[in-house]
């Protein structure tokens, strides 16, 4: 089973939310491509030592976050149009939550609005300059 | 099978080992009990499996008292190792085949394979650490519909301990209701769906460990100068304690943290920061001596 997910159990980030977060980046990443198959709910429990109903609480959540889909005795599988939308959406989640955290970070440093987009734009300048 | 303790209370003498604890524990359930030592977690185990009288209150398991029918499908593993020492690791497991209809000698024997324990050996003679493998090995291959482990890592060595924790998931993972105590709260928090947390037999704090860390946070900000007014946090009951040093304070948040962060920005904080906690913070502050949880918030 080509996922590699780790939990750091002693972070203050609750585990499922780990699960989660590691899902959408792999499916993102394509590492994790569409129509394959995620370990049951039991595997990935055994695999990673944690608690079966945090392992189903994270699939609960990606099932309704559109991630993956889980079809009674089959399995859970990553959701069918891989490329575009909702690996689009998965992707927007995990760097949702890191730019939030900059941006907080920022705001308690004394920035403002603007000097933030200064920051912003020069970062987005660098990473894509084909659409400057 | 549910497990359901109610207002139950041990007293030894003028000792209130446990005392009018009440806890739910639903069925396939990772549940840890945490505590520090003399908190009550042994005696409240022995409450539970009728190894110690109680002074009040019951423990329903499946909303049934404990009677010897039960037996057959709760296993203890005691703190202290009261196996029959002198007998054969394997005369111990033949001694459970005979004992118990459910008992799976063969799983028995792959566990202690998997732990190294030769079962030619006598108990006695087995190191602290082997002789909670072997009550683990004996334990898991009853295919109890509860387990009760009294720190059944103690003495093994991290790949043995991450052995046992597996164990736990398997069985939680076919149904079985798995409660253990242990001093390694990494292993807790791994492991357990939820705790509870004694401090000198009292209930403390009790909850899905997932809730309680995407619950509580500590909210940091820093103040111009040390005479700043908190009086929005006063009788706020998400706020748990405030820390002042100089012209920093650190609110522990039992919830909202993101409204007390904003709340702190209105009273002229800057710097205003969330911080994670893990298991190990929530439990040194759940267990922290009155004196240290100063709830008062008026402004200086």
């Amino acid at each position: 089973m080509p996922i590699l997910l780790t939990v750091d159990a002693r972070s203050g980030v609750p585990i499922y939310q780990q699960i989660v977060e590691q899902v959408k980046r792999s499916a993102a990443l394509g590492v994790l491509q569409a129509g394959e198959q995620l370990p049951t709910v039991k595997q990935l429990a055994l695999d990673l030592t944690v608690n079966p109903n945090t392992v189903a609480r994270a699939y609960r959540d990606l099932e309704r976050d559109g991630v993956i889909e889980t079809s009674p005795g089959r399995g859970s599988f990553v959701r069918g149009d891989g490329t575009s939308a909702s690996t689009r959406l998965a992707a927007r989640d995990v760097v949702r939550r890191t730019i939030e955290g900059s941006v907080r970070e920022a705001k308690a440093m004394g920035l403002s609005r603007s000097d933030l987009r200064g920051v912003i734009d020069a970062t987005l300048d660098r990473w894509f300059p084909e659409e400057q | 099978m549910s497990i359901k303790i109610s207002h139950l209370s041990k007293r030894y003498g003028a000792l209130r080992a446990v005392d009018d604890l009440s806890v739910e524990i639903p069925s396939g359930t990772i549940f840890g009990l945490l505590g520090p030592n003399g908190a009550g977690k042994t005696t409240t185990f022995k409450c539970m499996l009728g190894l110690a009288r109680t002074t009040d209150g019951t423990v329903a398991f499946d909303g049934k008292l404990l009677t010897p029918p039960l037996f057959e499908s709760i296993v203890y593993v005691p703190e202290r190792d009261v196996l029959y020492d002198w007998m054969r690791v394997g005369e111990l497991v033949e001694m459970n085949r005979r004992g118990f209809k459910r008992f799976k000698a063969q799983r028995a024997l792959e566990l202690l394979q998997m732990f190294g324990i030769d079962t030619r050996k006598r108990a006695r003679s087995l190191s602290k650490g082997m002789k909670t493998a072997v009550a683990v090995a004996i334990a898991f291959a009853r295919e109890a519909d509860v387990l009760v482990l009294d720190e059944p890592t103690s003495g093994l060595d991290p790949v043995n301990q991450r052995h046992v924790l597996n164990l736990m998931v398997n069985e939680a993972a076919r149904g079985a209701t798995v409660v253990f105590s242990s001093h390694q709260i990494g292993q807790v928090e791994r492991a357990a769906e939820r705790i509870a947390i004694l401090d000198r037999g009292k209930l403390v704090l009790e909850g899905a460990v997932d809730d309680l860390k995407a619950n509580r946070k500590i909210v940091e900000a820093i103040f111009p100068n040390e005479t700043y007014s908190l009086n929005g946090l006063a009788g706020d009951p998400r706020v748990g304690r405030v820390d002042r040093s100089g012209r920093i304070v650190r609110v522990t948040a039992l919830d909202g943290a993101d409204e007390i962060a904003r709340t702190l920005e209105t009273a002229g904080g800057t710097g205003v920061r969330v911080i994670d906690l893990n298991l190990e913070d929530i439990f040194l502050y759940a267990v922290a001596p009155a004196s240290a949880t100063a709830d008062v918030v008026e402004g200086s």
